[in-house]
């Protein structure tokens, strides 16, 4: 299945989107199974 | 979450408007020591900084993960002092998800920032009064129990 979701890999890339677009982080852990 | 909550088109809108989605998995570190998950999925909200101000595990149907979001948005807006900015989000929940289970912290949450706001105590009391009457047996309605002498 396609992700819609466009996540982020990468702690400083998320955190440098966060600060360029104000806005905050959801951060999921997850098991692929 | 994969199967049913992030292929969800409101879901996948929500994100894509007010927040930045970022996956880690479980067992990667550094990162599932230095936020000492233990169990998938483990969501957590973080500020611009990395800060955690919210987390829940376990799974969220879309109608649950979205206010469960905009509680945490909220919760990072209070945990920093933008109770303006934390009302604005708490309203959206009540409004946009009144039954949900992230509704009784919500409204909890908006009594206490309005007081922070103003100084003025009667909506800690009108919080109490609204998750008695509406949430009975919820813990929030616990936790505003004293409020009611205000």
């Amino acid at each position: 299945m396609e992700d819609k979701i466009k996540w982020e890999t990468e702690m400083a890339a998320a955190l440098d989107k966060a600060r360029t677009e104000n806005k905050n982080i959801l951060l999921d852990f997850f098991n692929p199974g | 979450m994969d199967a049913v909550t992030y292929p969800d088109d409101r879901v996948v809108g929500f994100i894509d408007e007010n927040i930045i989605p970022f996956r880690v998995k479980y067992g990667a570190e550094p990162l599932t020591n230095d936020f000492n998950v233990k169990w998938t999925p483990t969501i957590i909200t973080l500020d611009a900084e990395g800060i955690e101000h919210h987390r829940t595990v376990g799974f969220f149907a879309p109608e649950e993960l979205i206010p469960s979001m905009l509680l945490g948005i909220a919760k990072v807006s209070f945990d920093t002092n933008r109770f303006d900015d934390a009302l604005m989000n708490l309203d959206r929940l009540l409004k946009g998800y009144p039954e949900s289970d992230s509704a009784p912290e919500a409204i909890y949450l908006r009594g206490v920032s309005l007081y922070k706001n103003t100084d003025d105590p009667k909506p800690l009391k009108k919080a109490y009064e609204k998750l008695r009457d509406k949430y009975p047996a919820s813990e929030w309605t616990k936790r505003a129990y004293p409020y009611r002498l205000l």
